[in-house]
């Protein structure tokens, strides 16, 4: 599966939107230098889940690594591109 | 890993085993130990997996709830400096899981989930540290997630702190809460942080039931 940073982006937006954990508007105004934690609001409990949710819908695994691993959108984006390739 | 069922005998039970057998005559003396069940559900003999949850007043809680629960194994879920120095020997011996508070991983999640698929009881204590105040702390969400994982049901018990070192123990066994049942098996954030509540009023509830 071949993936742009904007098409993971995209999906990334949707994952977040549906967890309904956090609002529409924000999704939509989040950008690869938005924080996790600061700017979107996740909290670690959130975090973790939208990991689960990162791993089934791009297939990719986070092993060894850690909720507190990954600091902002760009973290995430960077380790399904690398994992996609 | 490949999906096994808890057995009877093993290796790696030998020193939990050995513990559980010496301590259990001098903690039944000292503890008496009473358990009080929510209704019919809960009185039922836990078999299979589960997430027991209780409350956190000290250091002797896992102690509580093997006397509580002494029929099965159990495997607590202990933060992971609990492990480091001399003292580690004895947590990694007795069927602990260490977790990083801080910095907790999907990996941890999966060995959990994979503990609860093997047909054992996990147990943990969701407030998160030990809580001296009154009341139950707010609930971490992590035992919904794992719950939601193995599809395995969450139970809740609640440790009534001894006044004094003549009283009786006293446990009170709450109805299995499936998790999977009420939500389906992909909820929303904010249904697992109200199942997290649920859970919490219901270990509130179940802190009430010694006094009728």
């Amino acid at each position: 599966m071949q993936l742009t940073r904007a098409e993971i982006l995209e999906r990334l937006k949707e994952i977040l939107i549906s967890s309904d954990a956090v609002p529409p508007e924000i999704c939509d105004a989040c950008n690869e230098d938005s924080d996790l934690f600061t700017d979107i609001g996740l909290s670690s409990i959130g975090m973790l889940y939208v990991v689960i949710a990162i791993e089934e819908a791009f297939h990719v695994r986070f092993t060894g690594m850690g909720v507190s691993d990954f600091r902002t959108v760009r973290d995430v984006i960077n380790h399904i591109e690398e994992h996609l390739s | 890993m490949k999906k096994q069922k808890s057995r009877i005998f093993g290796l790696e039970y030998l020193f939990y085993d050995f513990v559980k057998l010496t301590a259990a005559l001098p903690g039944l003396i000292a503890f008496r130990p009473k358990t009080i069940c929510e209704n019919e559900k809960a009185r039922k003999k836990i078999r299979g997996g589960a997430i027991i949850i209780a409350n956190h007043t000290g250091f002797f809680d896992p102690v509580y709830l093997l006397m509580g629960i002494w029929y099965r194994r159990q495997r607590f879920v202990c933060i992971k400096e609990l492990f480091e120095g001399k003292r580690g020997f004895f947590f990694r011996h007795f069927l602990c899981i260490p977790i990083d508070r801080e910095n907790f991983g999907l990996d941890k999640l999966d060995e959990i989930t994979e503990h609860l698929k093997n047909e054992e009881l996990v147990c943990m204590f969701p407030e998160g540290r030990i809580n001296q105040e009154d009341g139950i702390a707010s609930f971490k969400s992590g035992m919904i997630l794992m719950s939601l994982r193995s599809g395995k049901p969450v139970i809740p018990v609640y440790i009534h702190k001894r006044a004094h070192w003549y009283e009786r123990l006293v446990l009170v066994i709450g109805e299995p809460v499936n998790v999977c049942e009420m939500y389906g098996p992909r909820p929303t954030l904010r249904q697992i942080e109200a199942a997290s509540k649920l859970l919490h009023e219901k270990e509130d509830e179940l802190s009430k039931l010694k006094r009728r």
